[in-house]
C-alpha cells in the first residue's frame, strides 16, 4: 500500500544538500541582468521618460519601454479581464508599476541605471479605498471603462433573507475588516530566458507554466509553440506566483536582444510588483430561531482589488459562495463587489477571499450562540452542512461532507481547554473555535488537468505532468497515486514535470486542486495504459482481457497463475509494432455555471471541511497576544501522504496566525521584512493534535480532495474568537495588533 | 583585496574582492555556491545563513573581508562525501522540507545549535532558529527534525566512542 504512507518528498534530498536550483539560481556567466524601473507614486501621467543618464551607465545594453512590446500590451490570468500593463504606457496606475526595463551586463550596472532614469510626470487625483472607489464621483482607475471602478460583482440570492430576518428570534449585525497581505514566499521571483532555434525559452519559478507560456506569447506576438516555459524549482507561491511576474520581461529582452538574460526581484520589488491578498470590508446581518438554527444571512462585501484585475472575478465569487461558512442557511442574500483603486493590485492568495469571509461567518455564529446562551460548538454542530442539505448556491450535497465529524473530533480538545481556561475575560486567556468549507478546484468553470503515463520496454515508468510542485508536495503525492494504481513502488516512477514542451496542461497549482484533479487525470492515464497492455497480452496469450489484472509489474490471468507475463515484455512487443505504451488522461470535475442574478448553481464537484480550536494568552499591560495551543481537524477525503497533509495544516495555521495577529501591508510603508513581519519559530504555538478526517470523495483519487488552502482558512477566525473571549469583546478587525487589543481592553474601540 | 579563507574545508583565495562586497555575493556570484539563498537582503529571513567559525551569520549583511583567515561552512560543505549529515537526514525524514528555499540556512542554524547543545529542548530550538523564517511548514516538522537529528548525532557520538 502506497496510499496513506509518507515516503520522503520528491526533491527533498537535493534541497537538503543545497543542490536544488530555484528561479533565482538560474543563469550563466555572460547573461544580461534585467531590472525594472518602477514608479514611486501614482496615479500620474507620464510626461517624459529621461533615459540618457541611464543609457550612459557603463554596461547598459538597452532600455525597454511600453513602445517596445511587439504583441498585446494587456495581460492577465483570467481571459475576460486581461488589463495589466507590464509597462505603464501613458498613465501610471499604482505605486510600483514598471515604466521601463534595464538590460545591462551586470546586476550592479542595471540597478545603477534604474536609479538614473528620471520619470517626469503630472500627478492625478487617485482613489485608495474600495468604498470610495465605488462612489459616483470617484476618479476612474481605468477611464472609459463601462462599469467604472466596479471590477467584479457576485450576487447570491436564495430564499428571501429580508422577510426571513423579520421573523427571527435573534439577530446579529456586525462589520468585519481584513488587510492587504503579502504572500512572502521565501524565494522572490526570478528566472532566465534564452533563444533556441528561434524560440524563446524561459525557466522561472511559477505556479502555472502553461498560462505563462500563453501570456508571454501574446506579449511577444508569437505563436504559443514558439515559447517554452520550464518551471524552475519554486520556493513557495501561496498564489503569488500564479500571475506572471518576471516572465514577460525575460521573454521580451531575450527575444529582442537575442541574448540570454536573467532577472531576480529583490524583496522590495517582490513587495511592490506582485499581487496581494484582498482587504475586505464585510457587513453582516445573521438571524436565527430560538433554538439556534440559522435562518437568514445578509452580507454586503466589498474589497480593494488595486489597479489591475488579476483574480478579482474569482475572489468575488469565492468570497460570496463561501459566505455562509459550513452551515445550512435557508435564506441568503450576499452581494460582493470588488473595486479598482490606485493601490498595488490584489490577486490570488491561499483561499481566494474565503479566509476573509470566514472571519465574518465565524464571528457571526459566535455572536448568535452568545446571544442565545448556547455553546459555541453545539451551535456549529446544529447548523453544520450534511448530505441532503444545500449550500448558499443551492448545491445539494451528497457524499463527503465531513464538517460534523471535524467538529466532533475537535470537541474533546475544545472542551478540555475550555474547562482549563474558562470563559472569564479576567484570566487574560481565551479559547476560540473556527470552522470552514472550501470548494476544491476553480469555481463554475471547466478546469481540466491532463497527464500521460508511459511504461518503457527497459522497464521505466514515466509520469508526465504539467502540475507545478511549489513545495506543497504534488510531485510526491501524484507519484504515490500512480504507484498505487500500477501496484509498483513510487521510487520506480520517474517524473517529467511542468515543462510546456514535454508535458500537457495540468492547470494552475491553485484552488487546492492538483491532488484531486491532476490525480484524477493520472488515474485515467494509467487506465488507458493498462488497457493497451491488457489488449496486447490478451492477443499474445489468447485470453479474455476481462480476466486480467496488473500486479508486481506483471499481468496475471485470474485463476491461472502460470499464465503471467512481465509488463516490459508486453511493452516490448508493442514497441515491435511501433506502438508506444503511453496512456493519456484527462479529468475535469463536474460543475455548472452560477446564475448571474441569483448565484445558484453547482460551483464545485467537492468541498473540504475543517474545524480548529486555539488557546491564546493576552498580556493586559502590553496588548501582546500569544497563541499557546492550536488543534485542527481537517476532512481531506483521503490522506494520500499523511506527513504532507500535516505539513500543509501546520503551515496553514502559521500563515493564519500571521493574518490574525501581525500581517498588514500598507502601500508606501512596507517593502521588506524589517517592518512587515511574518511568524517566526518563536510565534509557533503547540500544534497538537492534528486530526485527519477522511470522508472519501467518490470522484477523487482513492477518495482524496485537497488541503492546501483549507489548512489556513479557519485559523484567523479561531484566534480572533479566542482573543475576543480573553478581552471580553469580539475582535472583528484584522490584524489584531497591540493597538487593537489595547483599544478593546480600554473601551476605545467603540465596538459593542 | 585578495580574500583568503577556508571554505568548506578548502583554503580559498579570491582576488579583487571589493571592500563593500558581501559574503553572500562572493559565495553566489564569484564562487558559484548557489546553495546559500537570498530571501530579503536585510538580515531578517535567515535564508543566507552560513557558519563563520561555527557560528551562524547572515551572509547578506556580512562583509566578505570579515571571512579573511576564518572558516566558512555553507550547505555544500555539510554532508560527508558519501552521504548525508544526520541533520540533513532528519530534515528529509521528518517532512521538514517543503519548498526548500529556507532549508540550507535552517539546516546550518540547526547544526550550529546541536554542536553546542547536544539535546536542546523545544524552547532552545525555537530561540536558536528564530532568525530563520519558513513560510511553508509552520515550523512543527522542523522542530521535530532538529530533535530527531539530536538523537541521531548522540547515537553516532556513542558509536564513535565505542568504536574508537
Amino acid at each position: 500500500m502506497t496510499i496513506g504512507t509518507s515516503p520522503a518528498r520528491v526533491g527533498s534530498l537535493e534541497k537538503a544538500l543545497g543542490r536544488a536550483r530555484f528561479g533565482a539560481d538560474q543563469g550563466e556567466r555572460g547573461d544580461l541582468f534585467l531590472v525594472c524601473v518602477r514608479a514611486d507614486r501614482a496615479p500620474a501621467v507620464i510626461d517624459a521618460l529621461e533615459l540618457d543618464r541611464a543609457l550612459a551607465v557603463p554596461g547598459v545594453v538597452r532600455i525597454f519601454t511600453a513602445a517596445d512590446i511587439p504583441g498585446e500590451k494587456l495581460l492577465g490570468i483570467i481571459a475576460v479581464s486581461k488589463d495589466q500593463e507590464f509597462f505603464a504606457d501613458k498613465i501610471i496606475r499604482h505605486r510600483g508599476q514598471t515604466v521601463a526595463l534595464i538590460a545591462a551586463e551586470t546586476e550592479s550596472a542595471a540597478r545603477k541605471a534604474a536609479q538614473a532614469v528620471e520619470i517626469r510626470f503630472t500627478e492625478l487625483k487617485g482613489v485608495f479605498d474600495a468604498e470610495e472607489a465605488l462612489a459616483d464621483d470617484a476618479p476612474l482607475v481605468h477611464p472609459g471603462r463601462a462599469d467604472g471602478n466596479l471590477m467584479s460583482r457576485r450576487v447570491i440570492r436564495k430564499g428571501d433573507a429580508e422577510a426571513a430576518l423579520s421573523s427571527c428570534a435573534v439577530i446579529h449585525e456586525a462589520e468585519y475588516t481584513t488587510s492587504f497581505i503579502e504572500h512572502t514566499a521565501l524565494e522572490t521571483e526570478g528566472g532566465r530566458a534564452w533563444i533556441e532555434d528561434d524560440r524563446v525559452i524561459i525557466k522561472a519559478c511559477t505556479q502555472n507554466p502553461h498560462y505563462d507560456q500563453a501570456d508571454v506569447a501574446r506579449f511577444l506576438g508569437l505563436d504559443p509553440d514558439r515559447v517554452r516555459v520550464i518551471q524552475a524549482e519554486t520556493g513557495g507561491g501561496f498564489g503569488g506566483k500564479l500571475d506572471v511576474s518576471v516572465q514577460p520581461y525575460l521573454g521580451l529582452a531575450a527575444w529582442l536582444l537575442k541574448r540570454p538574460v536573467r532577472m531576480v526581484y529583490t524583496r522590495e520589488e517582490s513587495f511592490l510588483g506582485t499581487g496581494k491578498r484582498h482587504p475586505f470590508r464585510m457587513k453582516c446581518i445573521t438571524g436565527a430561531d430560538a433554538d439556534g438554527h440559522l435562518i437568514a444571512l445578509k452580507m454586503d462585501l466589498s474589497a480593494d482589488t488595486g489597479a489591475f484585475a488579476s483574480y478579482a472575478l474569482a475572489v468575488a465569487t469565492r468570497a460570496a459562495v463561501h459566505g455562509t461558512g459550513p452551515y445550512y442557511i435557508p435564506h441568503v442574500d450576499i452581494d460582493c463587489r470588488l473595486a479598482y483603486t490606485n493601490n498595488p493590485w490584489a490577486g490570488a492568495m491561499r483561499g481566494f477571499g474565503v479566509p476573509q469571509a470566514a472571519l465574518a461567518h465565524e464571528g457571526q455564529i459566535d455572536a448568535i450562540a452568545d446571544k442565545l446562551g448556547m455553546d459555541r460548538l453545539e451551535i456549529r454542530v446544529l447548523n453544520a452542512l450534511r448530505p441532503g442539505l444545500s449550500t448558499a448556491t443551492g448545491h445539494v450535497l451528497s457524499g463527503s461532507v465531513g464538517i460534523v465529524e471535524c467538529l466532533e473530533r475537535i470537541r474533546p480538545v475544545y472542551e478540555k481547554w475550555l474547562a482549563e481556561v474558562g470563559t472569564s475575560s479576567k484570566t487574560g486567556r481565551g479559547v476560540g473555535l473556527g470552522a470552514m468549507i472550501y470548494g476544491i478546484g476553480n469555481t463554475s468553470v471547466s478546469n481540466p488537468s491532463t497527464a500521460q503515463v508511459e511504461w518503457t520496454p527497459d522497464g521505466r515508468i514515466i509520469l508526465f505532468t504539467g502540475a507545478a510542485d511549489i513545495g506543497q508536495g504534488s510531485d510526491t503525492v501524484l507519484r504515490q497515486i500512480l504507484a498505487q494504481r500500477l501496484d509498483v513502488q513510487p521510487e520506480r516512477i520517474s517524473l517529467v514535470r511542468a515543462d510546456t514542451d514535454l508535458t500537457t496542461n495540468a492547470g494552475a497549482t491553485s484552488a487546492s486542486r492538483q491532488t484531486y484533479i491532476s490525480g484524477g487525470a493520472i488515474l485515467e492515464a494509467a487506465s488507458v495504459l493498462e488497457e493497451m497492455v491488457f489488449d496486447r497480452f490478451a492477443e499474445l496469450m489468447e485470453v479474455d482481457q476481462l480476466d486480467l489484472k496488473m500486479a508486481d509489474g506483471r499481468i496475471w490471468v485470474t485463476g491461472s497463475p502460470a499464465s503471467s507475463m512481465a509488463v516490459e515484455e508486453i511493452v516490448q512487443s508493442l514497441a515491435d509494432q511501433n506502438v508506444r505504451a503511453l496512456g493519456n488522461g484527462r479529468f475535469d470535475p463536474t460543475t455548472s455555471a452560477l446564475d448571474p442574478e441569483t448565484g445558484q448553481g453547482v460551483p464545485y464537484a467537492t468541498y473540504a471541511f475543517a474545524a480548529q480550536t486555539a488557546v491564546v494568552n493576552v498580556d493586559r499591560l502590553s496588548g501582546e497576544v500569544r497563541v499557546e495551543r492550536v488543534a485542527a481537524a481537517h476532512d481531506v477525503g483521503r490522506a494520500i501522504n499523511p506527513q504532507c497533509v500535516e505539513g500543509q495544516i501546520c503551515g496553514g495555521i502559521m500563515m493564519g496566525l500571521g493574518m490574525a495577529l501581525m500581517e498588514e501591508f500598507v502601500p508606501g510603508k512596507h517593502a521588506n521584512l524589517e517592518n512587515y513581519h511574518i511568524p517566526t519559530m518563536m510565534d509557533m504555538p503547540d500544534i497538537d493534535p492534528v486530526i485527519i478526517v477522511e470522508c472519501p470523495e467518490e470522484t477523487g483519487p482513492f477518495g482524496a480532495k485537497g488541503v492546501g488552502e483549507p489548512a489556513l482558512i479557519p485559523t484567523a477566525p479561531t484566534i480572533a474568537s479566542a482573543v475576543g473571549q480573553a478581552v471580553g469583546k469580539p475582535m472583528r478587525h484584522l490584524p489584531i495588533s497591540l493597538e487593537r487589543v489595547m483599544e478593546a481592553l480600554t473601551g476605545a474601540d467603540n465596538e459593542d | 583585496m585578495n580574500l583568503i579563507f577556508t571554505l568548506n574545508g578548502t583554503l580559498t583565495s579570491l582576488p579583487d574582492v571589493p571592500s563593500h562586497a558581501t559574503l553572500l555575493s562572493i559565495l553566489r556570484d564569484r564562487l558559484g555556491f548557489l546553495g546559500t539563498k537570498e530571501g530579503c537582503g536585510v538580515g531578517e529571513c535567515g535564508a543566507c545563513t552560513v557558519l563563520l567559525d561555527g557560528e551562524p551569520v547572515n551572509s547578506c549583511l556580512t562583509a566578505a573581508w570579515k571571512a579573511a583567515g576564518r572558516e566558512v561552512l555553507t550547505i555544500e560543505g555539510l554532508a560527508p562525501a558519501d552521504g548525508l549529515h544526520p541533520v540533513q537526514e532528519a530534515f528529509i525524514e521528518s517532512g521538514a522540507i517543503q519548498c526548500g528555499f529556507c532549508t540550507p540556512g535552517m539546516i546550518l542554524s540547526a547544526y550550529a545549535l546541536l554542536k553546542r547543545t547536544a539535546r536542546p529542548d523545544v524552547e532552545e530550538i525555537k530561540t536558536a532558529l528564530a532568525g530563520n523564517l519558513c513560510r511553508c511548514t509552520g515550523y512543527k516538522q522542523i522542530v521535530d527534525a532538529v530533535q530527531a537529528a539530536a538523537a541521531k548525532m548522540d547515537r553516532n557520538h556513542d558509536n564513535d566512542v565505542s568504536g574508537g
